[in-house]
């Protein structure tokens, strides 16, 4: 018996041996995913769970993607896209780029995971070199600068931009948090209370409002008592309504910034009151007009034509997550544009960092990259109603950028 | 002025929780199951109104008495099809079952409008009105009556009409009532559609005030199960004012204390009745004694 | 009618060295799979002991206990914070998040002892869980709160293991001794102490049976195990935020147990691998998971009540663990 036993060992170590050999040059490549025809793109985010209604961040981009393959894609190849789903958790996240990297073999990954998904894929994107380019609220994904990760925007400019719009209005110096308690929030608040701080004013009271919440009342009242001028309110869409209109039932008299989880149009819709509104809700505005009108004109019509029903909202116009997330594809499609017709991971990486005043017809800002700097775009500006209800894009505090024609 | 303020709003958002834990009580009381999946089925309740009102375009009462009708029928049938089969199983398959059951439902809602944050439009003006300091909205009242009003309703079912001596019948012994020839099966598959039906309304004043996700039945779980714990299990009258007190408690320890403990205000209510006093406040024979 | 019996139960236990065989084909497993597959194999395996745990508590004690997301969240916070704040290598901190595991299910035990059963035992519980997690959100300095702790690469007495492969055979290492264990405690006379409570508890207590004690050392024994898992996970995942630890990770722990049979140590085995690799087959259909799950745990309820392992064991008699029949 052990004899057998032994030879049956010895047998198995060969056997794992060979395939240990056979197994080994299967590493990635600079060049994985690019054939002479197409070019594979991984798509991740969270098409499942409590944070699908992000998604269309995920098919802002894959729009655009579309887009170039129907005029014959960048020097003759296609982008062909595998979507993967993190759920918005860590293990399935893990699981879903190491699909795209190892069995899908794509090129590089696009995309908007959660951020503790992509702390928690950050390790491997850097060890393996795959490029990525994506959106995240949590800063920490691009700073420090790791060579392959990009980002479009992450939290510290859009929670900065919060904090600075409310800032220029006269007189407020002392500010409210509202945040839920999960990393997106803090992603925009944190970064929100920093500038309040280095900035003279101070943060009076800071409270938190969970997801689910059916009303806001201790939160208002408390507002209310501190005296605060402005609120930050970190909340997605359901509890920054919620909040807009308890704070217009008790007649608290102070401006609110939302942080980037909620449609501006739909939240003025769905509190229905405007004198909750207007000249009192704010979000920050990275686009250089109203989605939808002038230069952003085309995008929409590129949505409605590129996207399937179920990626589109199931009623209603596209809502600005789509374009929110759009940029990711043009500066991605720019940067094969600039790599040449024999694209390496190396020459990608190098055409990005190379992107210097890049202009992409939908952000307010231009897209400048370089070695030391992997997040692409600053300047914000913030969106309200304006006296008279209209929907209108300020640079500062009662300054209305001049209209764009439509 | 203030607490008067944190009590009103207190009561109405506990008027909500309380018509929650009344629709669970009103479907443990006849089955002795608790519904692990009544929040979702509170949450599909909301989004079958918002499609008949909104999306096909029915007037409000109209896709109320559709929506309640549609609830009632699948209530009935959860209980005949997926839990009646295995009533006389372990409890712990009727608690996984409820739950599986909630969780498809999330998934429908999900892959249905998952990609939208819906609100269903009020069919009254949104006014508020101050009463002295405190301010009372339209939503205020129109929650709390039509909570009293279906307590109300459910006031005379149970103890004037002769449903109700059945319902007591089959509560205090399911044999004995199968004796006198209430047909059980048929009873309970009634009763948990009541049940819904009930969530139904709930979901419905829900969707007014809060715009809709498919997550929502774990939050209006956990409120329904703090206020029925609260009240004590079974007992109606102590699902409601389990549900006020809940509410209350989330306004009071939020503005006095911290935010922060309007999320676990429910959480820790149902740690410490089940530790100190089990069978709640109106609620008997919850533990076992060994 | 004895003699048999005893002959039965002495050929089960030899046959089921024949079990072994099981782990050595696995050995060469990370050689034959890219590190894609690797990973999903790892989950599998830091799934195991989660399910084990959770089915003795569950399964052979019979106690409708919903905390198990709980012991999970505990260990791997335990083993990260150690890691974190005190600098310790992952091996070191696997014995304490293993404690920490059983210190919880002793905590949670708690109102059962006082005669907290059924239902109430579930929404308790349920809420215990829910509680830990709000403390991994609000203690900040500890546990990173919302944006979670990125954990160094895991080691094992100085060697690294920072590969799929490394953890892999860690991970093996871990599963044999829980699963061995496990059986060995199931077939003792607190097994036997367990089938008694789970058939008749009033009844296992008028015998003299000191059921409270055995009930604490199942929750304690769960949670241990459990709190190996999430060792494994803090390992396995390199980051730990609070929403990995929430309600739906609890219908998927159910799913794992129901799927893959009650009170059964190959059901657990069993439901770990497929409800965990599972999803994995199906990229194709995102948007469907949550569907498809309900509708599967509904239809082994229904149809398949003892789990998969029913299966088996009508199979072959080899995968018989029914461990409240002699």
């Amino acid at each position: 018996m052990p004899m057998r036993f032994n030879r049956a060992l010895g047998a198995l170590g060969a056997a794992v041996a060979v395939v240990a050999i056979a197994a080994a040059p299967a590493s990635a490549q600079n060049t994985q995913g690019i054939s002479d025809k197409t070019i594979k793109i991984g798509n991740l985010g969270p098409f499942t769970g409590e944070s699908s209604i992000f998604t269309p961040l995920n098919f802002g981009p894959e729009a655009y993607l579309r887009s170039i393959n129907a005029q014959g894609g960048v020097h003759g190849r296609t982008f062909e896209t595998v979507f993967a789903d993190d759920a918005c958790n860590e293990a399935k996240g893990i699981a879903a780029a190491k699909k795209l990297i190892y069995e899908d073999k794509v090129f590089m990954i696009m995309g908007h995971p959660c951020s503790g998904v992509a702390m928690a894929i950050k390790p491997m994107l850097d060890k393996e070199g795959v490029p990525w380019m994506g959106l995240a609220a949590n800063p920490k994904l691009t700073r420090p600068t790791v060579p392959s990760m990009f980002s479009s925007y992450t939290g510290i400019e859009s929670g900065s931009a919060m904090a600075a719009f409310a800032l220029t209005k006269p007189g407020v110096k002392k500010i409210a948090i509202v945040q839920h308690s999960n990393d997106w929030a803090a992603g925009y608040c944190n970064p929100a209370t920093d500038y309040i701080k280095a900035n003279g004013a101070e943060v009076v009271i800071s409270t938190a409002m969970e997801r689910g919440s059916t009303d806001a009342t201790a939160q208002a009242l408390q507002i209310k008592q501190s005296g605060a001028q402005a609120v930050m309110g970190c909340l997605y869409q359901q509890e920054l309504v919620i909040l807009l209109r308890d704070m217009a039932k008790y007649g608290v008299d102070a401006i609110v910034l939302g942080a980037l989880g909620a449609d501006f149009n739909q939240t003025v819709q769905q509190v229905g009151n405007p004198a909750a509104v207007k000249q009192k809700f704010f979000q920050p505005y990275q686009f250089q007009a109203k989605i939808g009108t002038g230069p952003l004109k085309p995008y929409r019509e590129l949505f409605l034509k590129y996207l399937t029903k179920d990626e589109l909202p199931k009623s209603g116009e596209p809502t600005n997550f789509y374009y929110f997330g759009v940029p990711v594809g043009i500066v991605t499609v720019e940067a094969f544009k600039r790599a040449g017709p024999a694209p390496t991971r190396e020459k990608w990486i190098e055409a990005v960092e190379s992107l210097k005043g890049f202009e992409t017809n939908v952000f307010a800002d231009t897209a400048n990259f370089s070695k030391d700097n992997h997040v692409g775009f600053r300047r914000m500006f913030a969106v309200g109603l304006n006296d008279a209800g209209e929907e209108t894009v300020y640079s500062t505090w009662g300054k209305p950028l001049p209209p764009s024609g439509s | 002025m203030i607490l008067s303020q944190l009590v009103i709003s207190g009561v109405a958002t506990g008027m909500l929780y309380a018509l929650i834990a009344l629709s669970m009580t009103v479907g443990y009381r006849a089955t002795t199951v608790v519904n692990f999946g009544h929040g979702d089925i509170v949450m599909m309740g909301a989004y079958a109104m918002l499609f008949l009102a909104v999306g096909v375009g029915m007037p409000f009462p109209l896709a109320l008495a559709l929506a309640a009708s549609g609830l009632f029928l699948f209530g009935f049938l959860m209980q005949r099809g997926l839990m009646a089969p295995i009533i006389a199983g372990p409890h712990l398959s009727l608690a996984i079952m409820a739950l599986a059951v909630g969780y498809a439902l999330r998934g429908v809602a999900r892959i249905e409008w998952g990609n939208d944050i819906l609100l269903l439009p009020r069919p009254y003006a949104q006014n508020a009105f101050l009463l002295g300091p405190v301010v009372i909205t339209m939503d205020d009242l129109v929650i709390t009556g039509s909570v009293l009003l279906l307590l109300l309703l459910l006031f005379v079912v149970f103890n004037v009409t002769r449903i109700g001596k059945v319902i007591q019948a089959v509560f205090q012994t399911q044999r004995g009532a199968q004796l006198v020839g209430i047909n059980v099966p048929a009873f309970h598959c009634i009763m948990w559609g009541a049940g819904t039906t009930l969530g139904t309304a709930g979901g419905v004043l829900l969707a007014l005030i809060v715009p809709l996700t498919p997550d929502m039945g774990v939050w209006t779980l956990v409120r329904g199960f703090a206020a029925m714990t609260l009240g004590g299990f079974g007992s109606l009258h102590g699902a409601v004012i389990g549900g006020v007190l809940l509410g209350l408690m989330e306004k009071l320890l939020g503005f006095y204390v911290s935010t922060v403990f309007i999320d676990i205000s429910g959480y820790l209510i149902t740690i410490l009745v089940l530790l100190i006093r089990p069978q709640g406040l109106f609620g008997q024979h919850a533990t076992l004694r060994v | 009618m004895q003699r048999s019996a005893s002959d039965g139960a002495a050929r089960a236990v030899v046959s089921r060295r024949v079990l072994w065989i099981v782990p050595i084909l696995l050995l060469p497993l990370p050689l034959l799979l890219n590190p894609y597959q690797q990973y999903v194999i790892n989950l599998v395996l830091v799934y195991v002991p989660v399910a084990i745990g959770f089915n003795v508590v569950v399964g052979n004690l019979g106690l409708l206990a919903f905390s198990n997301v709980a012991f999970f969240g505990i260990g791997a916070y335990t083993a990260g914070i150690l890691m974190v704040r005190l600098g310790l290598p992952w091996w070191v901190a696997v014995p304490p998040a293993a404690l920490m595991g059983a210190v919880a299910g002793c905590a949670a035990s708690v109102p059962a002892l006082r005669g907290v059963r059924l239902f109430y035992l579930a929404i308790m519980t349920l809420a215990f869980g829910e509680l830990m997690r709000w403390v991994y959100i609000r203690w900040i300095p500890v546990t990173g709160g919302s944006f979670g702790m990125a954990l160094p690469p895991p080691d094992l007495f100085g060697w690294s293991l920072d590969s799929e492969a490394g953890k892999f055979y860690v991970f093996l290492g871990l599963v044999l001794v829980a699963i061995i264990a496990t059986d060995r405690i199931l077939r003792s006379r607190f097994g036997r102490a367990f089938v008694a409570i789970k058939s008749d508890e009033l009844a296992a207590a008028a015998m003299g049976v000191p059921t409270n004690r055995y009930i604490t050392l199942g929750f304690a024994w769960g949670g241990a195990v459990v709190g190996v898992g999430g060792a494994m996970y803090a390992a396995l995942i390199g980051h730990l935020s609070p929403p990995a630890f929430d309600l739906t990770e609890l219908i998927l722990e159910f799913a794992i147990i129901m799927v893959g049979g009650l009170g059964s140590l190959v059901g657990s085995v069993i439901g770990a691998v497929i409800i965990t690799a599972a999803p994995e087959f199906f990229h194709e259909l995102p948007g469907y998971q949550e569907l498809l799950f309900g509708i599967l745990i509904v239809l082994v309820i229904l149809f398949l009540p003892r789990g998969l392992a029913s299966l088996l064991a009508r199979a072959h008699p080899l995968f018989r663990d029914r461990y409240d029949r002699g």
